[in-house]
């Protein structure tokens, strides 16, 4: 498989990891969140400082790079699930505006030039690189994956719907808003930080403006035409908004225009993304496939 | 620069007001005001020329986004529109980009106003026209909401949409007249902008996009005055530390720690009312 | 029969709004095992009272008390949590889930607080059966599987009802469960909420249908402009001058069914 096959796969794996963050956040739990990307960021940065200047390895820092996203989230995300729900979207895209400028301004992150020669990740001795550093991403999104699903099945899952249905009702069953919102965004914040940590260690090179507002939208692009709420919509959603732009390669100087104007038709006419409850796609598929089975 | 922003966040706040909807499109507008009052004035060498057209076409706009991307989504949580405006804003933003060009284009009109020196302080006609229109444009709003029927009709709107329905308003016509307003207002803005640093430029709008989200919410969401005061505020706060720049962050990211310092302290904003 | 403590007690109660005074100074007791009525006519601040019980709103003044514990500084998850269960008048269901899930939520009531319960899957036989039992009581175990936000009204009030009930172990508030119903409904909840009030559980409802809450309550109390105007048995209410001026002198008046 060419190299670029796998770059391109790679770099998606990672992204719907964070989609898949995101996904706790805003589909489960009914909470907006304009700042993933700020998350992302905090874990390839921890990654990166533990590593270069720590000394760390990938696994000895892993518990405490999610630890750290999971506790950034858990400060940042107190007072914003405090305020009403208008401003929870104003809020993070303020947190991502803040983190960033953190990351470009104190010289302890690197400045604006970031952070550089970050080590590949080694396990049993081995540098991963290439496929096997893409199989260890796949690992990690089915991990990922697994958890969300484990999630869903758990009464934590069933008072975030709760909550994402009808906050107001959901508190009369003893559901306290706040508690689960911050739970739903701690699990979402470290998820990114997982993600910003395979990233900084795949890309060995990190430097601001990779976890800025435009990586926000772009990861809730991918959660939107997906499907918010569903197991899978994360996966699709960044498969297809991954690879389009590879397609329309020759239209390269349009491929924002696509970009926005695909995500403007999704939410205009199916805000439940493609595997959404009432979407053309799964209407089709359950037409097809009951075509297949009466035969 | 503070009133400026005050422009801008005026409409934002009126669109907020009556629909609850963060506009954030509302930046493109700006942009596209700027473009339009640009190449109206490079047709005809006629500002005033300019500044009409540009406000007619962003009427327009606005009108067609409330009509094709909010109203229908109305009914769904409020990421949804929200969502939806930002994709309407990058857009646009590429839209400019690929029919102008991503090179900065100079606006160099000179506003029909005298450059005036008040106790040592020099302030250019660009700069005392700015302060002009933003004053008339407000004391015509205050005028239009306070003592006209249409403005009372946008309150009642804007206080709920249902019963001002139930009472014989018809409340479409009204939000979308609030759209022709805000972004009529939007269009000045952006051409004051324009001549103001002689830049026109596809993304000029991300500068205040965000920002004015920030300063809705300082100001207290749904409220005018608030919006205006929290814009002047940001404005002179920023020119005060563009001279003590030894803060090291930049001046967007202060709008937003101003907005998450006065969101702890009050939760409703400066001039908002709990809802 | 009654016993002689009060099980819900409301002390001097007030809320403003603004300027204005939705619920002024209102005083009553509740006591186990009886079905009090909320009358008054429309804006007398009876669902803004419910509100203050359940804790959406804190009062301006007052005290709400539960036994001997102070419920108006509570958030509303801790009152639901002492087993004071509510229903709304504009009914919330959620939508996406089914009927069954709407009522398992309301079953982890006993679990949201601990966080290391919540994590356990909601599948469980034994659950299950409880959340299918619940809907049997309500009449809705046909409709276990539907999607809640396709139900016509009707089936919702019960839904509301069903999950107060799961959560309100010790008191019920009912805010308009017969509005909006056919009469055969209506008999089907009459008889829902004596059976409640039978399992020795206290149902304080708040309704617009005269008859109905002539026919099931012990006691009503009946406020306006957020005053309490009258307090009794329901023959007396029925003939209490003040409360008939109340309802003749406004548009807005209870129909008799």
């Amino acid at each position: 498989m060419s190299s670029y096959i796998i770059t391109i796969g790679t770099l998606l794996v990672i992204q719907a990891i964070a989609v898949c963050g995101l996904n706790v956040i805003v589909g489960y739990a009914g909470q907006i969140s304009l700042g993933h990307a700020a998350f992302f960021g905090i874990g390839a940065y921890a990654a990166a400082l533990l590593s270069t200047k720590a000394g760390l390895s990938f696994w000895m820092a892993l518990p405490l790079v999610m630890g750290i996203s999971a506790l950034i989230g858990l400060l940042l995300g107190l007072p914003s699930i405090r305020v009403r729900e208008d401003f929870l979207a104003i809020t993070t895209i303020g947190i991502n505006f803040i983190i960033e400028a953190l990351f470009r301004y104190v010289q302890f992150f690197g400045g604006a030039l970031g952070i550089g020669g970050i080590p590949r990740i080694v396990l049993f001795d081995v540098r991963l690189k290439g496929m096997a550093f893409f199989y260890l991403c796949a690992l990690f999104l089915i991990l990922v994956l697994l958890v969300c699903y484990w999630l869903t099945k758990s009464w934590a899952s069933l008072a975030c719907y709760a909550i994402r249905e009808e906050e107001s009702a959901a508190s009369t069953l003893g559901i306290s808003p706040v508690r689960f919102k911050l739970l739903a965004f701690v699990l979402g914040t470290s998820m990114a930080g997982l993600a910003g940590s395979l990233y900084a260690h795949y890309m060995q090179f990190i430097s601001p403006s990779d976890f800025s507002f435009p990586m926000s939208i772009a990861f809730l692009s991918m959660l939107v035409l997906g499907g918010m709420g569903t197991l899978w919509g994360p996966v699709v959603g960044t498969l297809i908004l991954g690879i389009l732009p590879e397609l329309f390669r020759p239209l390269v100087d349009y491929r924002m225009l696509f970009y926005t104007l695909l995500l403007l038709l999704v939410i205009r006419f199916q805000p439940s993304g493609l595997l959404g409850e009432e979407s053309t796609a799964r209407r089709l598929l359950a037409t097809v496939l009951r075509g297949r089975l009466s035969r | 620069m503070g009133s400026i922003y005050a422009l801008v966040t005026l409409g934002l706040a009126l669109v907020y007001g009556i629909m609850r909807i963060l506009h954030v499109a509302h930046a493109a507008v700006y942009t596209i005001g700027a473009y339009i009052g640009l190449l109206i004035f490079q047709l005809t060498g006629s500002l005033l020329a300019a500044f009409v057209v540009a406000a007619l076409g962003c009427a327009g706009v606005g009108v067609l986004i409330e009509r094709f991307v909010y109203y229908p989504l109305m009914k769904y949580p409020p990421f949804v529109p929200l969502i939806g405006s930002i994709a309407v804003m990058l857009s646009i933003e590429e839209i400019c980009r690929l029919i102008a060009g991503p090179y900065i284009l100079a606006f160099p009109a000179k506003l029909p106003f005298p450059d005036i020196q008040i106790s040592g302080l020099q302030i250019s006609s660009t700069l005392l026209a700015v302060y002009s229109i933003t004053a008339g444009v407000l004391l015509l709003l205050w005028f239009i909401t306070s003592r006209t029927e249409l403005g009372l009709a946008m309150r009642a709107t804007s206080q709920d949409i249902s019963i001002a329905g139930a009472m014989g308003i018809n409340s479409h016509f009204i939000v979308s007249i609030t759209f022709v307003i805000g972004s009529a207002i939007a269009a000045i803005a952006g051409i004051l902008v324009g001549i103001y640093y002689n830049q026109v430029y596809p993304t000029m709008g991300a500068v205040p996009a965000y920002k004015t989200l920030a300063l809705i919410v300082v100001g207290g969401l749904g409220s005018v005055p608030g919006a205006v005061i929290a814009s002047l505020l940001l404005g002179t706060a920023e020119t005060l530390l563009i001279g003590y720049a030894n803060i090291p962050l930049p001046r967007d990211a202060l709008a937003f720690i101003a907005m998450i310092g006065v969101l702890m302290w009050r939760s409703e904003g400066l001039l908002g009312s709990s809802r | 029969m009654t016993e002689s403590r009060p099980i819900l007690t409301v002390k001097g109660l007030s809320k403003t709004f603004g300027g204005l005074k939705a619920v002024d100074g209102v005083d009553f007791e509740v006591f186990p095992g009886e079905i009090l009525g909320i009358l008054g006519p429309n804006g007398a601040g009876k669902t803004v009272l419910f509100n203050l019980i359940s804790g959406i709103y804190p009062p301006t003044s007052g005290q709400i008390l539960f036994r001997d514990q102070r419920l108006d500084s509570l958030a509303p998850h801790q009152i639901a949590l002492s087993g004071i269960g509510r229903t709304f008048q504009i009914v919330k269901p959620f939508g996406s889930l089914t009927v069954l899930q709407n009522v398992l939520a309301a079953c982890g009531i006993t679990r949201y607080n601990h966080l290391s319960k919540v994590w356990r899957p909601w599948g469980a036989k034994a659950e299950i059966q409880k959340a299918r039992e619940i809907l049997e009581k309500v009449g809705l175990i046909d409709l276990a599987d539907r999607k809640a936000g396709l139900l016509p009204l009707g089936n919702l009030r019960r839904l509301e009802i069903a999950r107060a009930m799961v959560v309100g172990q010790a008191i019920l508030l009912l805010d308009e469960s017969f509005s909006g119903l056919r009469h055969e409904e209506i008999a089907q909840i009459e008889t829902l909420i004596r059976k409640i009030r039978d399992d020795g559980r206290t149902v304080i409802l708040i309704e617009h249908n005269m008859r109905v809450t002539m026919g099931l309550c012990s006691r009503i109390v009946v406020l306006d402009h957020g005053r309490k105007i009258a307090e009794g048995p329901p023959e007396s209410i029925q003939q209490d001058e003040k409360v008939i001026e109340a309802y003749l002198g406004r548009k807005g008046m209870g129909h008799a069914a």
